[in-house]
């Protein structure tokens, strides 16, 4: 099966995605309703917070930490199927990612914005945060260098305008496209701005290529090293449980497991809500669904590593952590990660799944349920154990505020996204043009008919 | 506003650790506490909200585990199969044990929580920002966050409860961590006036106010690098030192038949606070 | 340290101006024409305030009747802190937590603030004027005899000053009242020991054998026994002193003892018979008394080990001298003065008399001696109201609707005297049923002297003296009153006295030859008392004259398990709550029960075997029911109590006294049946029966300890050892 059909015509790709920006299914006005609706109660909830202390969120001696640090592993965690799309992929001429690179990258630098948020809505003195950010100032104090945090504050910072910065180069072309297609407008005029004057000439598409791979190969090293150093908050620290070596590969599989279900959610959702059918198509959707369980198998294998390691350590606190998440409190909570992440994946290996939709879209839910259970049970539980018997087995639970200003951060990033889609290009049209171009090519090769239409549109 | 001031500034902050080339010179304030003569009594405890403006946050706040003690007196059964604790309980007063190499240190993002050169883990509470990655890295978990602003909280200072409140100390609002400091009110005042008159800070001359009001005299507290101090005769006499992760007593076959220890010593924290065990009679 | 013109009454007026009082609120409404009056300029301030200096005074402390002396840390005229008095051989500088919170009572925000009259539900504010005429209107053409006080212990020349009052109306009524006074025990030391209170030497004991006395806790001097003990624990001749506790609920003594055994409720004296038994070195009338007392027996009728008893006896005949107290838990009971007794019997068996308890000494004032309070008062005083033989009642700052067991129904006897004064601090549930309520100075604002009726090395007077300035304009000292009150009545004698600052210096400098002051001047022996917050005297011993007298000794045999109330009530004293008139101190609210770590509410101690049998688990709230009533409360499963019994402490389940103490928890004289002692009268604190039924609710025990409880999981956090591995004599 082709990934997509080979006798698109170029015009068309240009008015299919064109038409993105203007009149989507109605499903996308009800998905941006609720969205702000979330969103606003989550903003309700944080100036709430905001003024009364972190008390509402019903954290304490010893849970200090609750859902916000876990919902903040979990969006830096999405964050990196962006990159592993369009910079892996790209630099292994994966062809297959070029409908879906564009918007898994917006999915990078949205969650990224998303995740940056639970880092200050989580500090007691939120309107202080700046102490964290390496001045000059009069007193010559600066943030302690030797803080995971500080490490966390720059990788997240250097990632998120790299992505920015990824994903407008490589919008410029589909900018262009959009300036000459929009209608006069404040659009017409934004498009303008942004195409930075693209015309399409070979000296600018030789400079755009270069730029873009050395951006690609500057984000993978990035990507990696975030998630490395998110997990570095935890393994640097000395609490039983946390102190692990595996943590930073251990943080990067379960990144690009949940990123690679999200973008099979939002897969699914943009195929339908804008009509992109011809782009998004099954065989593309089936090779996402096949890297997704090979992900999921290695982040499967990786947690086996985990237990193993901490089982024949024979440290006690670090099992008591263990035996704590498996029997204790949270162990619900930890058993369904444990089902969503390794065992739902399953349904993949069956190949009549590989291409169902319905089946795919409930399983991808679930193994983003899985992995934001994963991330809530890497901090909650060990809380309730450590090295301290006196704080032992106190269990600590959200309060609704805090549930609220965790739903909210879902708002928050679906009505970015949603808006950037509409916005933007969401399908890289310039690149599936390659795909269909090197394909007609080699059709014409073979002699076969081919439409004369396509090669119409292009710069 | 250079790389050298950065580095140099970098250089200075773990600046204060017991290593051979910088000692602790003139003071490092320690602490023991004589687990046979504390009593479980709670005075200490108390001495320390009077001193310290700790609020009371009452019993749903206390119930969601947010109380803010600094000073804790824990209670442990050792008997845990018989059908009496027919040997007592055992009380223990737990507070920040003023780690020498304090993981609460490392962590704190913006550097508010530091060592400083009379051996204190300091709380700088104007800097904090409230990320508590320091409480989640406290072995001990004797930090506290202010999870509400207490002083506009009803009923924790309303007025006149608040004329109690000490000048000396500040009264720390929402979104700042805080922990015991050994009083470190009374440390600076006796540190000063010993400055002016030219000597060092005498035995006896200043008392955290846990100690002051102990009813048993449980609590120790001095400068451990001053040979007249209780403290330093007691760590020498228990050989506890202040730079180990295991005392030499301990490797001996068979134990020693001293009582000093310092809680989660293999962590190497290493703790300011020795405890002396628990003593019962075998002849009963 | 002060100078002689001083005038305390500065203190506010420093205050009002220093804006020492803006910690929190920062920049506040105070316009300086609200506070003209008051404003004092720090350029002139008196010598004892400097701005950002504390100094210090020293007073008394009033939330027990231990009498500890205090150091009150001041600065820019408010009191911040109270420290010991080292110069107190009471408390040599130390003081216990409750100690410490009586700033909270000080600065109370739900004090009485001006004299309140009944106008049906409410109360009006009138003037102190106004209240005083009331006063002497409702006296008038009434009787000596138709007028009772009530108030809690008293001493010094408050009491002298009462008594004249008294005398003045020719009323002899005067009810001292403690709910939780060592009163059998008082007589049964007078019996044995011809003394109410000889003078312990725990530090000079090798051994301390307690039936119940929780004298680190709450008995007679806590915080002075605890600086014996830890004298004890260092040891004579460096062997360490031996704790051994027997009691049905284990107290924070027993906590800290070496062997703690858990007696059949009651059975106290028993086992102290047994123990004589098993010394085997009793002869004549003693041995005769304890030859039935053999182990068997004995191990049958209180559960204590033989082994235990051997162990016992083994180490009292071998350690001497050693110490042999009958506290509290000994004495609740019908035979209560049997109890002690029997165990006093012990310390003359041991040879104790003379080397561990000791003659006391005594003031050489006896008019300024304390008047002591029990509970048998109580009783006779709810007998007479009830009989309606009083038209006036006045009750000093004791609260009788709270700590009388509910059958007295105190209340409706109250209602029946015509005129109720009440002199209180908070509208407590006594103050609310009064006629006309006064509000009282806290101690920190007070004139006093006090001699408490525990003395150590020496005798002394304790001074208070205020600390600062009254907060409220409108409150007064109880001296203040008392003299407003009898000048009444005989103007002449006391027109000399402007107030009650006036008297008591006029009083003490009357006696300054015998106070140790023949020396001095007027002035300067008036700011040294003051300075030194107590006078130390020499005052004679009263030479211990009682003998080990066994006539009328019995004891009766173990209660039989009632079948409707198998359980027994251990209504319990705590260190933090004590008899409940501290509650609404926070500090005393939030600071967890040393045992079960709970705070802020009350709880059911109950045995875990009892727990399973019953299948209850901690939290659950059950009903407890006695023949005289129920009340509900959470359940925390607790080893230290014999199944037999369940304890609940008493001071908590307020229904009034303010923010700090209305509605939290439950009070267990709401359900305490009227049994009595035997032989003084007293109430017998532990012949409660109950029954426990399960209420299907469930709720989580606000407590200190986590989920794993006491539990240390093997890690090393409060290590023990014997002392067979360890070597003390190495130590510093
Ligand atoms: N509660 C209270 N209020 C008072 C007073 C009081 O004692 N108590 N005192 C009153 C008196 S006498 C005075 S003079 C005023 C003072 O009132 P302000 O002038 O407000 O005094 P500060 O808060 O000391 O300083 C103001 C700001 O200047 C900043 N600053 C420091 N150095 C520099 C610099 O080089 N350049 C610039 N641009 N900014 C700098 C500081 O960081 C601070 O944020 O307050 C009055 N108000
Ligand atoms: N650390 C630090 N030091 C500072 C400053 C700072 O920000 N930080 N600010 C500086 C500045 S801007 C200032 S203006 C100065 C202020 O410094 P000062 O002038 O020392 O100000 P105060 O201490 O507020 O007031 C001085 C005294 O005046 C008395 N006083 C009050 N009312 C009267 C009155 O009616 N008559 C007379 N005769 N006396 C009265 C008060 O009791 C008090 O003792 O401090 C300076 N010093
Ligand atoms: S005890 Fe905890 S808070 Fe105190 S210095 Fe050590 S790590 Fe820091
Ligand atoms: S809570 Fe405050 S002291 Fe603790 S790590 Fe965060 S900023 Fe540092
Ligand atoms: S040393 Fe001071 S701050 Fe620390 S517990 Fe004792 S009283 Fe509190
Ligand atoms: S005051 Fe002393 S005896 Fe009481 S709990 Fe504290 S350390 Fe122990
Ligand atoms: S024992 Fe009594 S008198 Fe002494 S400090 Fe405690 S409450 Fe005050």
């Amino acid at each position: 099966m082709k990934d997509i059909r080979e006798d698109i015509a170029w015009a068309k790709i240009n008015q299919d995605v064109m038409k993105s920006l203007e009149n989507p299914r109605p499903m996308y006005w009800v998905i941006l309703f609720f969205a702000a609706l979330v969103l606003a109660v989550g903003i309700g909830c944080e100036v709430y917070q905001y003024r009364t202390g972190m008390g509402v969120a019903n954290l304490d001696n010893p849970h200090v930490w609750g859902l916000y640090i876990g919902t903040f592993i979990f969006w830096i965690g999405m964050s990196h199927s962006g990159t592993l799309l369009s910079a892996i992929l790209h630099l292994m001429h994966a062809d297959w990612r070029k409908p879906i690179y564009r918007f898994a990258e917006a999915m990078t630098t949205f969650s990224l914005m998303t995740a940056g948020l639970f880092v200050l809505m989580h500090l007691g003195r939120l309107w202080q945060f700046y102490y964290a950010v390496p001045y000059p100032n009069e007193r010559w104090a600066w943030p302690n260098f030797q803080s995971p945090l500080i490490w966390d504050a720059m990788a997240m910072f250097t990632y998120l305008s790299s992505s920015v910065l990824f994903l407008f180069i490589g919008m410029i072309p589909d900018i262009a496209i959009a300036r000459d297609n929009m209608h006069s407008g404040w659009r017409k005029k934004l498009y303008t701005l942004l195409a930075l004057g693209w015309e399409g000439t070979d000296r600018q598409w030789r400079n755009f290529r270069m730029t873009y791979l050395t951006v690609a190969c500057f984000l993978i090293p990035l990507a990696v090293s975030v998630h490395s150093i998110v997990a570095s908050d935890f393994a640097v620290s000395q609490q039983p449980g946390w102190h692990v070596t595996s943590f930073p590969p251990y943080f990067v599989a379960g990144a690009l497991y949940s990123g690679c279900a999200a973008i099979i959610t939002l897969f699914i959702i943009l195929r339908y809500v804008f009509k992109f059918e011809d782009y998004m198509t099954l065989p593309i959707l089936k090779k996402v669904v096949r890297l997704t369980f090979a992900i999921a198998m290695v982040w499967t294998y990786l947690n086996c590593v985990e237990f193993a390691s901490v089982w024949y350590s024979h440290d006690a606190a670090s099992k008591g952590v263990l035996i704590q998440k498996m029997t204790g409190a949270y162990a619900p909570f930890w058993w369904a990660m444990i089902f969503c992440g390794s065992i739902v994946p399953l349904i993949f290996a069956v190949k009549r799944f590989q291409t169902n939709i319905p089946v795919i879209f409930a399983t991808s839910l679930l193994m983003n349920l899985g992995m934001w259970l994963e991330r809530w049970m890497i901090v909650s539980p060990t809380f309730s154990h450590g090295y301290y018997p006196w704080t032992w087995d106190h269990d600590q639970w959200p309060s609704m505020i805090q549930w609220g200003i965790v739903f909210g951060s879902f708002g928050w990033f679906t009505l970015l996204f949603m808006v950037f889609c509409k916005m933007f290009p969401s399908v890289s049209m310039y690149e599936v043009k390659e795909m269909v171009y090197h394909r007609s090519l080699h059709l014409k090769q073979n002699g076969t008919p081919v439409e004369q239409t396509v090669e119409q549109g292009v710069h | 506003m250079s790389v050298t001031n950065l580095l140099d500034n970098w250089a200075e902050v773990r600046h204060f650790h017991p290593i051979d080339d910088k000692p602790h010179d003139p003071y490092k304030w320690a602490m023991s506490i004589d687990l046979d003569a504390c009593i479980g009594c709670n005075a200490c405890a108390v001495a320390c909200y009077a001193e310290n403006n700790l609020p009371v946050v009452g019993r749903e706040k206390f119930q969601h585990g947010q109380v803010m003690h600094w000073m804790r007196i824990e209670r442990y059964w050792n008997e845990d199969d018989r059908e009496f604790p027919d040997q007592g309980a055992e009380f223990l007063p737990m507070m920040c044990q003023q780690c020498e190499a304090a993981p609460c240190e490392t962590v704190c993002p913006v550097g508010a929580t530091n060592h400083t050169q009379d051996g204190l883990n300091s709380q700088i509470y104007n800097r904090c920002i409230g990320s508590r990655y320091c409480s989640a890295n406290c072995p001990y978990k004797v930090r506290y966050f202010n999870w509400y602003d207490y002083p506009t909280t009803d009923n924790v200072w309303p007025a006149e409860m608040n004329y109690q409140l000490n000048p000396d100390v500040t009264v720390r609002g929402k979104g700042v961590m805080e922990k015991c400091t050994f009083c470190v009110q009374r440390l600076r005042a006796a540190e000063v006036t010993a400055k002016g008159e030219g000597r060092i800070v005498r035995e006896g001359e200043v008392q955290t106010a846990c100690q002051q009001s102990c009813p048993t005299n449980a609590i120790s507290f001095g400068n451990l690098v001053d040979p007249e101090s209780r403290v330093y005769k007691q760590w020498k006499a228990q050989q506890v030192d202040l730079a180990k992760d295991e005392q030499e007593k301990d490797k001996q076959e068979g134990g020693s038949d001293l009582r000093g220890y310092r809680i989660l010593e293999d962590l190497r924290t290493y703790p300011s606070v020795m405890y002396l065990e628990r003593v019962r009679e075998s002849a009963v | 340290m002060i100078d002689s013109e001083f005038d305390r009454r500065d203190f506010l007026k420093v205050l009002g101006w220093g804006g020492a009082a803006v910690a929190l609120s920062g920049c506040g409404n105070t316009s300086i024409e609200d506070g003209k009056e008051t404003i004092v300029s720090y350029v002139q301030a008196k010598d004892y305030v400097i701005p950002g200096v504390a100094v210090y005074f020293n007073s008394t402390c009033a939330q027990c009747d231990a009498g500890c002396s205090i150091t009150g840390k001041i600065r820019e005229g408010r009191v911040l802190k109270l420290e010991g008095n080292p110069e107190s051989p009471i408390n040599k500088g130390r003081l216990c937590g409750l100690g410490q919170a009586s700033v909270q009572h000080h600065y109370n925000p739900d004090r009485v603030r001006e004299p309140l009259l009944r106008q049906g539900d409410k109360g009006e504010a009138i003037s102190w004027e106004k209240a005083y005429g009331l006063i002497n209107e409702k006296l008038s053409g009434v009787k000596g005899e138709e007028i009772a006080f009530i108030t809690g212990d008293v001493s010094g020349h408050q009491k002298v000053l009462l008594g004249n009052y008294m005398d003045s109306l020719g009323s002899k009524n005067h009810f001292v009242y403690e709910a939780a006074a060592p009163a059998v025990v008082r007589a049964a030391n007078l019996k044995a020991y011809g003394v109410e209170m000889p003078r312990y030497r725990i530090d000079k004991a090798k051994v301390v054998l307690s039936f119940g006395a929780d004298f680190l806790g709450t008995w007679v001097s806590p915080v002075h026994f605890a600086q014996q003990y830890a004298a004890f624990r260092k040891g004579v001749d460096g062997q360490r002193g031996v704790l051994i506790q027997a009691e049905s609920k284990m107290t924070l003594t027993g906590a800290n003892a070496d062997r703690w055994l858990a007696v059949r409720p009651g059975t106290e004296g028993i086992l102290a018979l047994g123990i004589i038994n098993a010394l085997g070195i009793a002869t004549g009338d003693v041995a005769q008394l304890v030859k039935d007392y053999d182990k068997a027996r004995v191990s049958r009728d209180t559960g204590v080990e033989p082994s235990h008893i051997d162990k016992i006896a083994a180490i009292l005949r071998l350690r001497s001298p050693s110490l042999v107290l009958a506290g509290s838990a000994a004495e609740g009971y019908v035979h209560g003065m049997q109890n002690a007794e029997a165990i006093n019997l012990l310390n003359y068996v041991l040879g104790n008399v003379g080397k561990t308890i000791e003659s006391p000494v005594s003031v050489p004032f006896p008019q300024l001696a304390p008047s002591k309070g029990n509970t048998a008062s109580l009783k006779r005083l709810n007998d007479d109201l009830a009989a309606g033989k009083y038209k006036v009642l006045f009750n000093i700052a004791t609260n009788p609707v709270f700590t009388a067991p509910a059958s007295y129904k105190f209340g409706d006897s109250m209602a029946k005297a015509g005129f109720k004064v009440a002199f209180a601090h908070y509208l407590d549930e006594t103050a609310l049923q009064a006629d006309l309520v006064l509000p009282l100075d806290s101690e920190m604002e007070d004139w006093g002297t006090h001699v408490p009726e525990y003395l150590t090395e020496t005798a002394q007077i304790n001074i208070q003296q205020p600390l600062m300035e009254r907060l409220h304009a409108n409150t007064r000292g109880m001296g203040d009153i008392l003299l407003a009150l009898v000048k009444q009545r005989k103007p002449e004698e006391y027109k000399a006295f402007d107030d009650y600052y006036g008297y008591l210096r006029g009083a003490m400098l009357q006696n300054k030859g015998a106070l140790g002051g023949a020396e001095k001047d007027d002035d300067n022996f008036w700011n040294d008392t003051l300075s030194n917050g107590i006078v130390k005297l020499s005052g004679p011993s009263s030479a211990l004259s009682g003998k080990a007298d066994v006539a009328g000794l019995k004891l009766p045999a173990p209660r039989e398990a009632d079948k409707e109330y198998p359980l027994r009530l251990i209504a319990s004293v705590t260190s933090n709550l004590r008899d409940g008139r501290h509650t609404n101190q926070p500090w005393i609210q939030e600071s967890p029960d040393p045992l079960t770590t709970i705070v802020w509410d009350s709880w059911i101690e109950m045995h875990p075997k009892k727990a399973a049998e019953l299948g209850i688990v901690e939290g659950d709230i059950v009903k407890v029911t006695s023949r005289t009533g129920s009340i509900s409360a959470q359940v925390y499963v607790f080893p230290g109590i014999h199944p037999e019994a369940v304890s609940i402490p008493i001071g908590r389940g307020h229904e009034a006294m303010g923010r700090y103490a209305k509605g939290y928890g439950v009070n267990p004289f709401s359900i305490m049946d009227s049994v009595f002692e035997s032989t003084t009268g007293e109430l017998a604190m532990h012949e409660t029966n109950v029954n426990i039924a399960k209420t299907g609710q469930r709720v989580i025990v606000v407590k200190d300890e986590g989920p794993v409880g006491g539990k240390q999981m093997g890690a090393r956090i409060a290590v023990s050892r014997s002392t067979d591995q360890v070597d003390l004599s190495k130590e510093v």
